[in-house]
């Protein structure tokens, strides 16, 4: 996904001049190629992300594009502050790019992960936040930023992710559906998508048919989309590399509270804790009840 | 050599200032009068003698403001009935700098450390795009205990951007007590120099000391550190921090316009 944001860029930036990039001190092996080729368009400007969001924001404020990069827990919450005043408040076109969201940096730790960006990030009125769930959606994401005249996040994660769209996605506006199935719903934002394909195909395997949808804009919410998912089933079921506090599965809630009653959701996300140990990113999704074998299975014993 | 400056013109304006921001924190029951007070004949110099068009000017201690509207009345660039509005129901001029689409103010600031960072990347964006156009940042002292002050004085001498100017009002207070009680910043100048910026001290309530300041010509991001007295222009309001805080009222507002000739 994160080569799909730099191809994306790369192309962005040739085509407009005003467009920048500021990096608070990563993009090793990332952004060569687009410092050689726009040098005086790129600024490192080192593990400094508060003011890394002023500069940014006293640039859009001077007419240019700005898109800022760094790890999804930096760029997030060391600066919150500032990209709460200086870009959501002044509703600028500041793209800020965060990548290793969640457990992607698994053997650095709590220090390195990012399970609360989605919730900082959509507290804030004005502010866009995409997390999609594949390099297309990526591609897609980064365009649709570019395009907004307010700020956005966008929460990439770096785990190589594939593929996983079969049709080519024209448009991320509405959540894109994957699979139907009568018995409920699942929603998914980010890179747990190939997750949720395989949790889909278990059930089946129980004739157990549900929806798949990748909602790769968590924040505006899709009204309409939303609309006919609470007509349309009676159980809907999230999915995210995030605290199920905040994130993709308290936005659907607040949605369903208010306006679908008849309707339950089940949040399957990262629970309300910290892990203090290490293993295979995998492990620690597992060990925060996130896999394909324990969502399927919890899923089966919610429906029948 | 700087050309004469009419200084009793300036005074005058000063005092004018001083009389409208009296008047509009007596009104509104709002706060930071000794705030403004400190920073008046800095931004009457500023908008008289020295901003042009393409220049930009940030007031990162933005609980000041009160003084910066009325000196953009002065200059015409505020309409003159705006400042009865201040922090009236539905005013969009607040107490603290914010920005809208009738204050002129471009940065939101009054939270600390916003200023100086959003400042360096419009001289940046200057830089980028080979633009004339300086860019004046206002901070305060205490502003200088956040951290993001620092990185952005680092961002600063990194690239070299001298058409940036700092003026840091010196007032020796902050919101609990005095800056050096509180968390010292002396040897500030040298501070500033050790970051590589380049730093004037002059005495923050003399036109002659800010015209020299203001006229030198920038081979560095540039640092004036204006020592000032915090509510400066009233003996009551003078070094005392009670008036970062209360409402001139009552025998004290009569004690203040007799001095301000009000």
């Amino acid at each position: 996904m994160r080569t799909a944001f730099v191809d994306s860029l790369l192309s962005i930036m040739e085509k407009d001049k005003s467009v920048v990039l500021l990096t608070a001190d990563m993009g090793f092996s990332v952004f060569e190629e687009l410092k050689a080729r726009f040098p005086n368009r790129f600024f490192n400007t080192g593990a400094s992300e508060q003011s890394t969001i002023g500069l940014a924001a006293g640039m859009s404020l001077s007419g240019l594009k700005v898109f800022v990069y760094a790890q999804a827990s930096f760029i997030t919450m060391r600066c919150f502050e500032q990209v709460r005043l200086d870009l959501a408040y002044n509703k600028l076109n500041v793209t800020l790019v965060g990548v290793a969201a969640g457990y992607t940096l698994n053997q650095l730790g709590v220090s390195h992960f990012a399970i609360e960006d989605i919730s900082l990030m959509r507290s804030l009125p004005e502010m866009t936040v995409f997390a999609p769930g594949d390099p297309d959606e990526a591609r897609l994401a980064t365009k649709k930023a570019y395009s907004l005249s307010g700020p956005s996040y966008l929460r990439l994660s770096n785990a190589g992710s594939p593929s996983v769209h079969v049709q080519t996605v024209k448009n991320i506006d509405t959540p894109i559906q994957l699979d139907s199935g009568k018995k409920g719903a699942l929603i998914v934002s980010g890179s747990l998508l190939p997750m949720a394909v395989v949790i889909i195909q278990k059930l089946k395997k129980k004739n157990v048919n549900i929806s798949l949808f990748s909602m790769p804009i968590i924040k505006p919410l899709n009204i309409k989309f939303l609309e006919n998912l609470k007509t349309s089933y009676k159980y809907i079921f999230t999915l995210e590399d995030h605290n199920i506090i905040g994130g993709l599965g308290s936005a659907i809630s607040e949605f369903i509270a208010e306006n679908g009653p008849a309707v339950k959701v089940v949040r399957f996300g990262i629970p309300d804790e910290y892990l203090s140990i290490t293993g295979s990113r995998d492990y620690l999704l597992k060990k925060s009840g996130i896999s394909a074998d324990i969502i399927s299975k919890k899923i089966i014993s919610l429906i029948s | 050599m700087t050309k004469f400056v009419d200084t009793k013109k300036l005074e005058l304006k000063a005092l004018k200032v001083r009389q409208e921001v009296l008047e509009m924190i007596s009104t509104a029951n709002a706060s930071h009068i000794g705030s403004a007070f400190s920073s008046i004949e800095t931004l009457v110099f500023l908008y008289e003698k020295i901003l042009k068009e393409n220049d930009r000017f940030i007031l990162s201690k933005g609980w000041g403001v009160s003084a910066l509207y009325s000196v953009m009345v002065q200059r015409k660039l505020l309409p003159k009935n705006i400042l009865k509005t201040y922090c009236m129901d539905g005013s969009s001029l607040l107490g603290s700098a914010t920005r809208n689409s009738k204050s002129g103010i471009i940065a939101t600031t009054g939270s600390m450390g916003h200023g100086l960072p959003i400042g360096v990347g419009m001289a940046l964006a200057n830089k980028i795009g080979k633009k004339a156009g300086k860019v004046f940042v206002l901070m305060s002292d205490g502003e200088c205990n956040e951290g993001s002050v620092w990185e952005a004085i680092l961002q600063a001498s990194h690239h070299n951007l001298k058409d940036l100017t700092v003026i840091v009002d010196r007032n020796m207070w902050q919101s609990f007590g005095r800056t050096e009680e509180v968390l010292k910043l002396e040897p500030l100048a040298k501070k500033w120099e050790a970051f590589n910026w380049d730093c004037i001290e002059i005495d923050g309530h003399s036109f002659i000391q800010l015209d020299k300041a203001f006229n030198v010509k920038q081979k560095k991001p540039t640092v004036i550190i204006a020592k000032t007295i915090k509510g400066k222009g009233v003996s009551y309001f003078e070094d005392k921090n009670e008036w970062h805080y209360k409402t001139p009222r009552q025998e004290i507002l009569d004690i203040a316009k007799k001095e301000l000739n009000l």
